[in-house]
């Protein structure tokens, strides 16, 4: 190993700790003051029993709104730079991947083990998806989390399966993502017409139609991020034109 | 148990940094996350557990043996 290189880790390693060790030996107590309100007045005021859900979707949505504004962008760049690579590495990846078993290059995409695992597991993943995405104000997990797991799911059966389904097509998944973008801008601004006030809950009477809003965030969010995750990892194995 | 855990993420992530193969860093990384997602879990956050698997160990895994494909595997000797 080189020792000019070791060097320069234990330095910053000391750097660091020495920055962070106050954080650690300090005996302050935690703040409780925003803890305790949320404990008492995150149920009724938003009607989310998962109170992360409730900040969330709930106290801070327009943060939420930016995020996947966030996200929205990295996948548009991303796929702009997939566009722009030269079509002959993705041309070889996917013949490859369409030989039969033993005619296939050594360090392709698809083998035996990854066939047989994927597309057995890739079903129950997507199931496992969308209960944390539908049951996001109950359960721990929310529209995010659901996303990120259906888009593996999705990855998995695209990696898995010989048959080529609408569900790993990427012209579909983008489809499905602007139209659950738009929902949501649609949802999440429609409040200004009510006189609760902007990005707010305007079902607060304590019963199960209060926690119907942030169902329906939950489900588009998910949608937005499954589908864009899924359609940038197809791109990238280099499906995104046929099937 | 949240010390051994944190020991072993930090051993995992040295590793991660000095290792020559570029595979092996990504599969250390990929350790750490499902070793954090544990400490998580512990701490009381389910949420942050969840979101640590899935994009820690998954999708991010993915991407970078991705981008490994297409560049060079080894490390260059300095």
């Amino acid at each position: 190993m080189n020792k000019r290189r070791f060097f320069k880790i234990f330095i910053t390693t000391f750097i660091v700790s020495f920055i962070i060790l106050p954080i650690i030996i300090s005996n302050t107590s935690w703040p409780t003051l925003a803890r305790d309100y949320l404990f008492s007045m995150a149920f009724d005021e938003t009607g989310a029993s998962n109170t992360v859900s409730s900040i969330y979707l709930g106290y801070r949505l327009l943060d939420t709104l930016g995020e996947t504004l966030v996200l929205f962008v990295a996948i548009v760049g991303t796929m702009t730079i997939l566009s722009n690579i030269h079509k002959q590495s993705l041309q070889s990846i996917e013949t490859y991947s369409k030989l039969p078993l033993e005619k296939r290059a050594k360090n392709s995409l698809r083998t035996n083990l990854v066939e047989v695992v994927a597309s057995k597991l890739g079903p129950i993943i997507l199931l496992f998806g969308l209960y944390v995405m539908l049951y996001g104000h109950i359960s721990p997990g929310g529209g995010f989390q659901g996303g990120v797991i259906v888009a593996s799911a999705i990855v998995f059966l695209a990696l898995g399966t010989e048959v080529k389904t609408k569900l790993t097509n990427s012209t579909v998944l983008l489809k499905i993502e602007s139209f659950s973008f738009i929902s949501l801008i649609l949802v999440t601004t429609y409040v200004v017409f009510f006189p609760n006030g902007f990005f707010c809950n305007i079902y607060t009477d304590n019963t199960f139609i209060s926690a119907s809003i942030i169902i329906i965030l939950n489900i588009l969010i998910g949608l937005k991020v499954g589908t864009s995750l899924a359609s940038v990892i197809i791109a990238m194995m280099g499906g995104q034109n046929d099937h | 148990m949240n010390i051994l855990l944190l020991s072993l993420i930090l051993c995992l992530s040295i590793f991660s940094l000095l290792a020559k193969d570029l595979l092996n860093s990504i599969i250390a990384l990929s350790a750490i996350s499902i070793l954090s997602a544990l400490l998580f879990t512990l701490l009381r956050a389910p949420d942050v557990a969840i979101t640590e698997a899935a994009v820690g160990a998954g999708v991010s895994t993915i991407i970078y043996v991705w981008a490994i494909r297409h560049t060079k595997r080894k490390d260059q000797d300095e």
